[in-house]
């Protein structure tokens, strides 16, 4: 089955003699194309269930299978190709490296994939598509803060992931370009069936999500679907 | 294309750390060179010592001279295949003394026809060997000839007479037959003359009121003993034994003292140079260490963004490692090319005549440039571990 499955997945931590309960025994099934926003208030587990998703964790307990592959089956080579193949980031503080210009971020992870010598021109209509071929050759330095996202936004597509995972992705815009980057990045979900998987304190934005997973204490609160209240442009 | 941008990112401190390889592939560059021409020098000895069995006078004999008979009696000895004569002179008497790792100019008298038999080959850069049974013809080495200003054809006064010369001091002209090719060893300093020229300076030599008593077409200063060509040493050692049992008011020198004597000299000097060298060198590689823990300590996001898009251990081990062996060959290159520099203005500016003290060879660069390049990757090693190792979801979120 394509798509995500979380089976009871768990992840604990251990603070001093205290067990902190990030997430708490989580199970959800992701279809191929929606538009997930995750809510919650801080410490309610939003990030660990993203940084789940995205191999960066190993669950304590439970499973998760992306595209019918049980990950805990994964070595750490295996978690990271299919990070590389199947994920992408963004982040709210972008993550672009300075000393590389526009391009050669929006480049970056085809680096660790195989069969990524065709991703230069793919990359380059990336950065048409999020209205930036004219800054192909500019420094991070040089952008604004939406433009940088932008190009983070680019990056995240450019090994054709399966599902990309964005960490408050908006948290660090003005309101007017918080909307314009997710306009963008429901024309990219309508356009490339991509997965997105939003973690956000923004009530408005996490409403133009196809479907809403509160949480609460590591667990999931509310699961709803709201396309039939907010329909995607 | 990004990893020599991350070394030129920080332009001061790469220019520090670069310069720390710099300063000790430079030392190791100059003390190898030195080592080297001075290895050189020892193996042209190992090479003619190795391959002979040197007899002169019995222990306690004041005077190097023996009866050419004995050349007769040695001749007799089992193993013996070849002796001859040898006589040898100051070629610059009452010169003063200079430090150098050279040989003195020297005159050495003997047959041409030894020249077929030493294990030390020399070879001529122009004219030919000294004529059979002829009288005051020289083939110079190469030093002594630059040193002179002769080439074929010139004529030379040996010994050179010194500049306060007693009245008495008597000396020959040669002329000039041949000039052999450099050997970066002793004969690049000789001047070759044959017996009977050899047998005249001896009697200059003697003091006055002996001079006359004594024949010397009869003595000879030592002599040089063959086997088979292709004799080992320790057969070599044998032969000095049974000249030693059986030949009487001479002393045979073992090969192999000389040899090991030679050898452990050379070993010594490589050894507190190429030390010295290594230990400027290893210091330079600690900066490297250094400089690498800072840039791993600076681009914590970066790692962790690079894991999150794909990244292996390995990835990012090989990202940082080549950082730090980009460090270490550009200082190699940079040190080599300086040292390498030194090395050939100090050679150029060396007075004819004078050994140079450098010599730089294949090896050498290889050594100085690999030993530079391995450690700015083995100096990378820890940090670039340490970077690997970071766990993304902390390296992330690194303010």
């Amino acid at each position: 089955m394509q798509g995500i499955r979380l089976e009871g997945l768990t992840k604990h931590y251990k603070r001093g003699g205290e067990i902190i309960r990030a997430l708490d025994g989580v199970t959800l099934d992701i279809e191929p194309g929606e538009f997930i926003a995750v809510v919650g208030r801080s410490g309610s587990g939003k990030t660990t269930m993203l940084d789940l998703l995205g191999l960066l964790l190993k669950p304590t307990a439970g499973k998760l299978f992306i595209d019918d592959v049980d990950t805990a089956q994964l070595g750490d080579r295996q978690r990271a190709q299919m990070r590389a193949r199947k994920v992408g980031f963004v982040f709210q503080e972008y993550n672009l490296l300075s000393g590389l210009n526009v391009l050669e971020n929006v480049m970056l992870p085809l680096r660790y994939v195989k069969n990524g010598k065709d991703g230069k021109q793919h990359a380059i209509e990336l950065i048409d598509r999020v209205g930036l071929s004219d800054r192909l050759k500019h420094r991070p330095a040089e952008l604004s803060g939406g433009q940088a996202q932008r190009v983070a936004i680019a990056r995240s597509m450019v090994n054709r992931p399966s599902i990309i995972l964005l960490d408050e992705p908006t948290g660090a815009v003005d309101t007017e370009t918080a909307q314009q980057l997710v306009d963008l990045l429901k024309r990219l979900n309508r356009e490339e069936h991509v997965t997105l998987v939003l973690v956000t304190h923004d009530t408005d934005i996490a409403g133009q999500a196809t479907r809403q997973i509160r949480l609460k204490d590591g667990k999931v609160l509310t699961d709803e679907k709201v396309e039939e209240l907010v329909p995607v442009a | 294309m990004e990893i020599i941008r991350n070394v030129a990112r920080h332009k001061l401190r790469s220019f520090l750390t670069i310069s720390g390889i710099v300063i000790g592939v430079l030392a190791l560059t100059t003390m190898g060179a030195m080592a080297e021409n001075f290895n050189a020098l020892l193996n042209g000895g190992v090479a003619y010592f190795g391959q002979n069995v040197q007899v002169g006078p019995p222990d306690g004999q004041s005077a190097a001279l023996l009866p050419l008979s004995k050349i007769d009696e040695i001749k007799a000895v089992d193993g013996v295949a070849a002796a001859f004569p040898s006589y040898g002179f100051q070629a610059k008497p009452g010169a003063p003394p200079s430090f150098s790792f050279g040989v003195p100019d020297s005159i050495v008298a003997g047959d041409p026809a030894e020249n077929d038999w030493a294990g030390l080959k020399t070879t001529f850069a122009s004219g030919h060997q000294i004529d059979a049974g002829s009288s005051g013809q020289v083939v110079l080495g190469s030093s002594i000839s630059k040193e002179f200003g002769k080439k074929v054809g010139d004529s030379i006064d040996l010994p050179i007479r010194p500049v306060d010369a007693r009245p008495d001091f008597v000396n020959h002209s040669f002329t000039v037959v041949g000039i052999l090719n450099v050997t970066r060893t002793a004969p690049d300093n000789f001047a070759y003359i044959n017996t009977a020229d050899g047998q005249m300076l001896l009697k200059d030599s003697l003091p006055i009121a002996i001079r006359d008593q004594v024949d010397v077409s009869k003595i000879t200063q030592s002599v040089d003993v063959y086997a088979k060509p292709g004799t080992s040493l320790a057969a070599l050692d044998s032969i000095a034994n049974r000249i030693n049992s059986q030949v009487t008011g001479v002393k045979a020198t073992k090969p192999s003292e000389t040899v090991n004597a030679f050898k452990s000299g050379g070993a010594i000097f490589t050894a507190i140079t190429t030390a010295a060298a290594l230990l400027a060198l290893i210091i330079g590689g600690l900066s490297v260490v250094n400089t690498m823990f800072m840039a791993v300590a600076e681009r914590v996001r970066e790692i962790g963004l690079k894991k999150a898009v794909g990244a292996t251990t390995y990835n990012v081990m090989s990202e940082f490692l080549l950082e730090a062996t980009l460090i270490g060959l550009v200082g190699g290159l940079i040190g080599y090319g300086i040292g390498a520099a030194i090395t050939i203005i100090v050679n150029g500016t060396t007075p004819p005549g004078q050994s140079t003290l450098f010599l730089l060879t294949p090896a050498l660069t290889i050594f100085a440039i690999g030993f530079a390049t391995l450690l700015g990757a083995v100096a990378g090693v820890l940090p670039a571990w340490r970077a690997a190792r970071l766990d993304p979801v902390i390296a992330l979120r690194n303010e």
